[in-house]
């Protein structure tokens, strides 16, 4: 096993083993069981630094590829391997998940009950987030996508809010339907593949379809393509979460605690998105293009109703997992501004979509930094008042001027405010949106006024004002130091990200180049076997 | 890049990059590193002053390096025999003021902003050969940009030059040209994102615009910090009490003093608007644009618990948003169709080209012109920086649609119009008044509001004729109506504030009637009274402690004197007062300007004679109300005993800043159309406002710069005589006391209470879009309530329904059947029993009998 196998595998399995450990020690140990879990979520976001460190390197060798592979035969009978890699899209986001679970992992000082059992779900959830990030087997993916669910379903079951069941087995039910989805997919992929072999390899199977190293066998035809596409979309967008399969957000954020609030809102959201351009969209071109409309309209219909929707919230921590769907919209919105096979489409088409695809890749980092520092902000008041009633706050700069300032920036992160991370991925995608379709592009801007909104007039509610209006007056006291620490982590990435997004994009333009130009040659192999059969409904496709 | 411009850049990085640091070191540690006492430290305010005013003078020095670059080609200007540039003015005046007095304030500031002293000092070379007739410079100035196109042949003209003139430049001058200094300096200072061949980034774009902006922002946000260190001292203190914000129990509301915030959000608002001057692309003047709209929430919401105040500050914040998603989609066209969005670009040899304003050219001869270059389909053609028609991959003539190029145009008009409170977007600027009133002095009247016609003027180059005329109008809208409502204000501030949007107006209908230098004249000479006015009236809210409403003062003159004299001159120049000898109030030559390219334009287009019309009836309104304002606070005997005992004169920190303005106030724009301010705004106008722009589309022709110079006096004559009708009311009314003022407003009853109301607008607004927002956003929650989660519920219900069945159906139907089976085999089994004998006989007689009918069986079916 060379070291960077070791670096892959460490960074997946080093949480679980932590668990481990912690199961094995008393349960009384509080102190030592935090310690020990936050130390591991450090360790391991060190070890996904060391890992991009690696990845510079074995990327300025191939530009773009599926770097650092490591394979191990698991389940041979079937051609399933445990198969893991890295590239410029998938390194964000894991760099992004070590973060936002070390920060989650220091946000977790405010659970008060079976810590043991707590500790242990979570670093189970961390081993499955990073694990979807860096698999490349199809089967290995859907087992970690699983793997995911169920600590993730107990702590919101447990962990939570007075409606936890419910939203526990809501999000549960939700996302089962979307991995069903994908399992049917799959299963096409892999019988599908049979002019290699039957195959779940991500590579093999994105190679296939963009007709770079086989022909395209029968199954991968576009027919079957815009099938598997829609089945694949259907179970991201459950995760995304797009409109209109986005009604179990608002009730796991609500009953969720704080810090798997951040784990929700900062990764699994984005699994949804990786999903779509990790697996969607390389396996089947012709797919993505014939629906690249749906996703640009599903895109934009979410932004403007999750912003109406937060804007009617009176729950402090309902109003941001509203923000959440909201934001999401401009991923889906940036990876599907492609309008190709349309009269315009040149090759300068080609840069704005690979413009709106990394707006969007960063948009989802951004939403990370932002979404999590908001509901790490409502967390700190929430454990001091107990209560989230946004028309029973108000005077808190006055009370906390510290988490006021450090939660005012955050919240502007949100808002889209330039200088802060959130206004990147935003302006990028809507920029990128109008070659693509005027009058989609003119309604996801004006998401920018209500976003304005809804955060200012919360913020209002909130901070400003002459005086405390709820409960518990006299437990308000100053943001202490883990609190101040975790926030202004958070704070100085979203500037750090806004000012220079440069360090994001440099990370991901060898490999969204690589994905489009694939996408690209995918397509055309389609058309014409499209055009053979029924040139009538290509036509239409073409119009779409 | 030349070493000037290495120069020129990193002069202006320092002045825009120092209040940054300036920001961090207040906010972080303005708050007890400076001192034991931290609520009383003056720490953070000198740290902002310094920050600022070490910006100040690298401004200074930018100009100075830039006029004198500009004006130093005396050599090669002499080969021409053309006259010098305008530095020979200065250096003329420079002459016969040495040496200089402290008490020549006025006569000093004849000079261009604030390099009165330094020019001389550091002029002196050019003194010399500087003396030259200043009759000649009024020749050379009269039609500015021909000289300065023929004579610098490596100077970028926007878009000026065709294709065959540029060759010759380029024929001609070569040799000469990488030696000549150019008048635009770019370049770029890091690259956010890159994306084949799109890239975004932060670029710098130095011009005489930025330089003249740099300097009167610096200036003017100088002299206001000194003046709030006076204002806000009231926050040095552990216990602050604020007189308007109120606990529910109806008590004033506590809170220690927070002076060091308050200067952080002054150089954070600094920093932003100086980035925004300095943007070298459309999309970095939008990143600051944002910026400095945090900046003024921050500071408008400065006193966070009063719910005006905050509320103010969303009204603004949100307004400005509004007008920013039409500077968005501006920006998505032009994205879409150009790719990029620099202001210049930087060819192979290291030279500044035209960047976005040099892909529309416009035709300088024949019956287009002016006009953009379009393909006979009537797409405008993208062209190069020398005017060639750029080529797609394919081979085709790049071109945008028309209707397209209009559209951006108003997009980012529409940004224009949330920044700079246009109608109909007028209304948060009254609000923002919440703020302190050195706030309302730097971000609400100088710079930030003045921002928008900043971009109108930098962007004026992508304008096709039906923008402009949109502009016009929307100017002519809003300088009307906001001057009517100024008439019946009786806030000291909201007064100026209306005053202000009105002012903007002019600079927009200016902009809009083909004045660019006009309108810009009046963006920096507004600044300068709208400022010191400002200030005034901070030092009377000041003085009369906290007291801003005008039917309460009167008399303050021999209270306040200085403030008094001081506010004086910045009416008699927003009155456009003229005065002897040239020494013209400011407001004089701005407001001339403009009516004359109104005057100009409505001749050639008498169906807009409105656009004359309106400006110049708002002369004599503005005049009236602005002497209103004068005469009720520091006139006539006072109405408020109790206020005017308390009155007094504001401490020197506060007096000083008004003393500086004041001058700059006065005379900044001395000369007019042929002072040094004019002529420098306009070194880099934009070229095809020379000849003007022959018929367009519906008819609309805009005149000629030289039309609009002949208008100047018939112009200035109509102004005054309305400006002087407004003073004779307003001094009859409110200096005399001739006419009972209760009297006429129970009247007028019905016409004050509109105007009180601001025409109604923020009713308006509340009832076409606050309400229904919020209406939609409670239905987009109730949909998710009702409809999606009640479908969830009922799906959820269902499956356990079918569950049940399931369930009952396993039970009785599926058990059931395994059941019956099980038991009809039973019962086969017990009736099986009776043939269950034991008795071997009949078993064999059974088997016998069985073998022969299966035999029969098997014969029958399978015959042969």
């Amino acid at each position: 096993m060379s070291s960077t196998d070791f670096l892959l595998v460490a960074i997946i399995f080093l949480p679980s083993v932590a668990a481990g450990a912690i199961a094995l020690m008393d349960g009384k140990a509080v102190g030592t069981i935090r310690g020990m879990a936050f130390a591991s979520t450090v360790v391991t976001f060190v070890l996904t630094l060391f890992l991009w460190g690696a990845w510079s390197g074995a990327n300025a060798d191939s530009p773009g590829d599926i770097v650092l592979l490591c394979e191990a035969g698991w389940i041979k009978s079937w051609n399933i391997y445990f198969r893991l890699g890295v590239d410029g899209i998938s390194l964000p986001l894991v760099v992004l998940t070590g973060l936002v679970s070390m920060l989650a992992a220091g946000a977790s000082w405010s659970i008060n009950k079976q810590h043991k059992g707590y500790f242990i779900l979570f670093l189970l959830l961390e081993t499955g987030m990073m694990g979807v990030f860096l698999s490349l087997d199809f089967f290995l993916f859907f087992v970690f996508w699983e793997v995911m669910l169920l600590p993730m379903y107990f702590l919101i079951g447990i962990w939570g809010g007075p409606r936890k069941e419910y939203a526990a087995i809501k999000f549960f039910l939700y996302t089962l339907i979307g991995g069903v989805l994908m399992l049917i997919a799959m299963l096409m992929f892999y019988y599908g593949s049979g002019a290699t072999t039957d195959s779940f390899n991500l590579i093999e199977l994105a190679n296939a379809a963009s007709g770079s190293e086989s022909t395209l066998s029968e199954f991968l035809s576009p027919e079957t393509q815009v099938i598997a596409f829609v089945l694949l979309f259907i179970g991201f967008a459950i995760k995304l979460p797009a409109f209109p399969v986005h009604t179990w957000l608002p009730d796991a954020h609500v009953e969720a605690p704080t810090p798997i609030s951040m784990i929700l809102a900062g990764v699994l959201l984005k699994l949804g998105g990786y999903g779509i351009i990790r697996i969607a969209f390389p396996l089947c071109p012709y797919g993505a293009a014939v629906a690249a409309w749906w996703l640009v309209g599903i895109g934009v219909v979410s932004i403007i109703y999750g912003a109406f929707a937060a804007l009617a919230q009176t729950d402090f921590k309902r109003l941001v997992a509203y923000s959440s769907v909201s934001h999401m919209g401009y991923v889906l919105i940036g990876l599907g501004v492609w309008s190709i096979g349309g009269d315009a489409y040149t090759a300068a088409s080609r840069d704005y979509w690979l413009m709106g695809i990394e707006g969007a890749m960063f948009q989802m980092v951004a939403h990370g930094v932002s979404s999590a520092g908001m509901f790490f902000m409502v967390g700190v008041i929430y454990d001091r008042v107990h209560h989230r009633d946004l028309n029973k706050f108000g005077g808190l700069m006055g009370k906390m001027p510290v988490y006021s300032g450090l939660a005012a920036g955050l919240f502007f992160a949100g808002l889209g405010l330039p200088g802060l991370c959130g206004f990147i991925g935003e302006i990028f995608v809507v920029l990128s949106a109008w070659q693509f379709n005027s009058t989609l592009a003119i309604v996801a801007a004006s998401g920018v006024i209500l976003t304005a909104g809804y955060i200012l007039w919360a913020l209002q509610r909130v901070y400003l004002g002459s005086e405390y209006k709820g409960p518990h007056e006299e437990d308000i006291t100053p943001i202490n130091p883990r609190e101040k620490s975790i926030a202004a982590v958070l704070l100085v990435f979203a500037i750090g990200l806004g000012v220079y997004p440069a360090v994001v994009f440099d990370m991901m333009k060898d490999s969204t180049a690589n994905l489009t130009e694939t996408m690209e040659q995918g397509y055309e192999n389609a058309v014409p076997a499209v055009a053979e059969e029924e040139p009538v409904e290509q036509a239409q496709a073409m119009n779409n | 890049m030349t070493e000037t411009g290495e120069l020129l850049r990193n002069l202006l990085m320092t002045a825009w990059l120092l209040p940054l640091a300036g920001f961090v070191v207040e906010i972080f540690f303005g708050f007890g590193l400076f001192s034991k006492n931290p609520r009383h430290s003056k720490g953070a305010a000198w740290c902002a002053v310094g920050c600022i005013g070490t910006g100040f003078v690298c401004s200074l020095i930018a100009l100075l390096v830039w006029v004198n670059k500009t004006g130093g080609h005396d050599t090669y200007e002499a080969d021409k025999g053309v006259e010098k540039g305008w530095m020979s003015v200065i250096a003329d005046h420079n002459h016969g003021l040495h040496p200089h007095g402290d008490g020549e304030h006025a006569e000093h500031s004849e000079h261009e902003d604030g390099d009165k002293d330094h020019a001389a000092g550091g002029e002196q070379g050019h003194e010399a050969e500087g003396d030259t007739d200043s009759h000649d410079d009024k020749d050379a100035h009269a039609k500015p940009h021909n000289e300065e196109a023929s004579i610098e042949g490596g100077e970028w003209q926007l878009a000026s030059v065709t294709a065959e003139e540029s060759e010759e430049h380029s024929e001609t001058e070569d040799s000469r040209s990488a030696a000549e200094f150019p008048t635009a300096f770019s370049g770029r200072l890091y690259t956010l994102g890159e994306f084949g061949s799109l890239i975004v980034s932060l670029d710098y774009y130095i011009d005489s615009l930025t330089i003249v902006m740099f300097a009167m922002v610096t200036l003017i946000a100088t002299c206001i910090h000194l003046f709030a260190i006076g204002y806000m001292s009231d926050e040095l203190t552990d216990d602050y009490v604020d007189h308007f914000a109120h606990t529910s129990d109806g008590k004033h509301v506590h809170r220690p003093g927070r002076f060091y915030r308050f200067f952080a959000f002054l150089s954070l608002f600094c920093f932003s608007m100086l980035g925004l001057v300095l943007a070298g692309n459309i999309f970095q003047v939008f990143v600051f644009w944002e910026l400095v709209g945090i900046c003024s929430f921050l500071l408008i919401g400065f006193y966070t618990e009063r719910k005006s105040a905050s509320d103010a500050a969303n009204k603004a914040f949100i307004m400005n948003r509004v007008g920013d998603f039409g500077f968005l989609i501006g920006l998505m066209v032009l994205w879409t169709y150009f790719g990029t969005f620099n202001f210049a670009d930087i060819n192979d040899e290291g030279q500044v080209t035209g960047g976005l304003f040099s892909m529309i050219s416009r035709s300088t001869e024949g019956e287009d012109l002016g006009n953009v270059r379009v393909d006979e389909d009537g797409a405008v053609l993208i062209t190069s920086p020398e005017g060639e028609v750029l080529q797609d991959a394919d081979g085709n003539n790049r071109t945008i649609p028309y209707a397209l190029l209009v559209v951006a145009g108003l997009g980012v008009f529409g940004g224009c119009i949330g920044k700079s409170a246009q109608f109909p977007l007028q209304t948060w600027l009254p609000d923002a008044m919440e703020g302190p009133t050195p706030v309302s002095a730097l971000v609400h009247s100088a710079t930030m509001v003045a921002a928008g016609v900043y971009l109108t003027g930098r962007f004026y180059p992508m304008f096709t004729a039906e923008v402009l005329l949109t502009i016009a109008y929307i100017g002519g809208i809003t300088l009307f109506v906001a001057a009517t409502i100024a008439i019946v204000a009786t806030d000291i501030k909201k007064v100026l504030a209306y005053s202000t949007i009105s002012q903007l107006g002019y600079m927009m209908l200016g902009l809009g009637v083909f004045g660019w230098a006009a309108g810009l004249l009046h963006l920096i000479t507004h600044a300068f009274f709208k400022s010191l006015m400002f200030l005034c009236s901070g030092s009377v809210i000041h003085g009369c402690h906290h007291e801003q409403e005008m039917p309460k003062m009167g008399g303050l003159l021999k209270k306040m004197p200085i403030t008094a004299i001081c506010m004086l001159i910045g009416v008699l120049a927003i009155a456009g007062c003229p005065l002897f000898l040239g020494l013209h109030f400011s407001g004089y030559h701005s407001k001339d300007a403009i009516v004359a390219s109104a005057l100009a334009f409505s001749e050639k287009n008498p169906g807009h004679f409105l656009l004359f019309a309106l400006p110049l009836i708002t002369a004599g309104i503005t005049s009236f109300y602005m002497f209103r304002l004068w005469f009720m606070t520091f006139w006539g005997k006072p109405r408020d005993q109790h206020v005017y005992d308390h009155a007094h004169e504001s401490p020197w920190i506060m007096c000083v800043p008004l003393l500086i303005l004041a001058p700059f106030a006065w005379l900044c724009a001395y000369g007019g159309d042929q002072g040094d301010l004019y002529v420098m705004l306009t070194k880099d106008a934009p070229a095809h406002i020379e000849n003007g722009v022959t018929a367009v589309g519906d008819g609309v022709v805009l005149p000629e710069i030289q039309e609009m110079y002949n208008q100047h006096e018939a112009a200035g004559l109509w102004a005054l005589t309305s400006a002087g009708i407004g003073f004779v009311l307003a001094f009859a009314l409110y200096g005399m006391n001739l006419v009972n003022l209760d009297e006429m407003k129970k009247n007028l009853g019905a016409a004050h209470g509109f105007l009180a109301n601001k025409w109604h607008f923020d009713d308006l607004y509340d009832g076409l879009f606050m309400r229904p927002a919020h209406k939609v956003a409670a239905f987009c929650a109730w949909v998710d309530r009702t409809i999606f989660d009640t479908t969830l519920h009922f799906l959820a219900r269902l499956m356990v329904i079918i569950a049940q069945w399931d369930r009952i159906f396993d039970e009785k139907v599926v058990d059931g059947f395994v059941n019956l089976i099980a038991s009809a085999t039973g019962d086969f089994g017990e009736r099986l029993r009776v043939f269950q004998t034991g008795r071997v006989r009949q078993y064999v007689m059974f088997i016998v009998v069985g073998v022969v009918i299966l035999f029969a069986v098997v014969f029958s079916t399978f015959p042969g």
